[in-house]
């Protein structure tokens, strides 16, 4: 009887990080399509968008906290403060384009027919639930996170790496296009 | 200042990686706190402040109506 709730709790801990890695990847992807977007097509991100990848960080950080001490829920709520950020700045975003006008208008271009704004709401609401439902399903559960294998250990560790280096990416980018001051859509200020 | 935004985050992200997990977390929050500012400075508009007059959320005319009833 022992043996089997064991099974089912080491289960249980391999999906939480399963789901934790999962979140992870698809936040580390989607600021990547957003670095392609702006460099590959030439699409400049505008003040709300830089503040809504900066929110996308953010939960990245909580999330590499989360896969790091599996012994607190730290990292969930570092993740969840700054899901709700990323929500708030794009609903108003959303708002504040949703009927164009002179120097109101959805920036960049549709995909799959959704502008970035709207689509930051969408992740942002999938995050939130995605968090939630981990809290309700494996919440509160502790173990040591020496027990995962060698594989996604060095998984774990390429990522945050990875997430590290995008960031450092987006400082460079930003120092390029809005230099000490304010942010615009124009051009980048340090290349005129 | 969306430079300082960044740059204090990725101070944090190596904070992290190095070990120093409390001065991460409070970097993180100063970058979250100037995040905060400078998205009520984008927003606000010196014309309508913070509200979005473009929209119209009063009653249309197809509850006039039922307004008279």
């Amino acid at each position: 009887m022992r043996g089997t709730k064991n099974t089912g709790g080491r289960i249980a801990v391999v999906f939480d990080r399963i789901s934790l890695l999962g979140m992870l990847l698809i936040l580390a992807a989607i600021l990547t399509a957003a670095m392609i977007m702006q460099y590959g097509f030439g699409e400049i991100p505008c003040p709300l968008c830089l503040l809504q990848r900066f929110a996308m960080f953010g939960c990245c950080f909580g999330l590499i906290v989360q896969l790091r001490s599996a012994t607190s829920e730290q990292g969930t709520g570092i993740s969840l403060i700054f899901a709700i950020l990323l929500l708030v700045i794009s609903a108003r975003q959303t708002l504040l384009d949703l009927f164009p006008r002179p120097g109101h208008e959805y920036i960049g271009s549709a995909i799959f027919g959704i502008h970035m704004p709207v689509w930051s709401v969408l992740i942002a609401v999938a995050l939130l639930l995605g968090l939630a439902t981990r809290l309700a399903l494996f919440g509160g559960r502790s173990y040591s996170v020496m027990g995962d294998g060698l594989l996604t250990r060095r998984l774990v560790r390429g990522l945050i790496i990875y997430v590290v280096l995008l960031c450092a990416i987006n400082f460079i980018s930003v120092i390029i296009q809005c230099g000490a001051g304010e942010c615009h859509t124009f051009g980048y200020r340090l290349l005129r | 200042m969306m430079a300082a935004i960044y740059a204090i985050l990725l101070i944090a992200f190596v904070l992290d990686l190095l070990g120093r997990g409390r001065l991460a977390a409070c970097c993180l929050f100063l970058s979250f706190i100037i995040c905060v500012w400078l998205f009520l400075w984008e927003i606000y508009s010196p014309e309508y402040g913070f509200r979005m007059p473009w929209l119209q959320v009063e009653l249309g005319p197809i509850f006039a109506p039922l307004r008279s009833v």
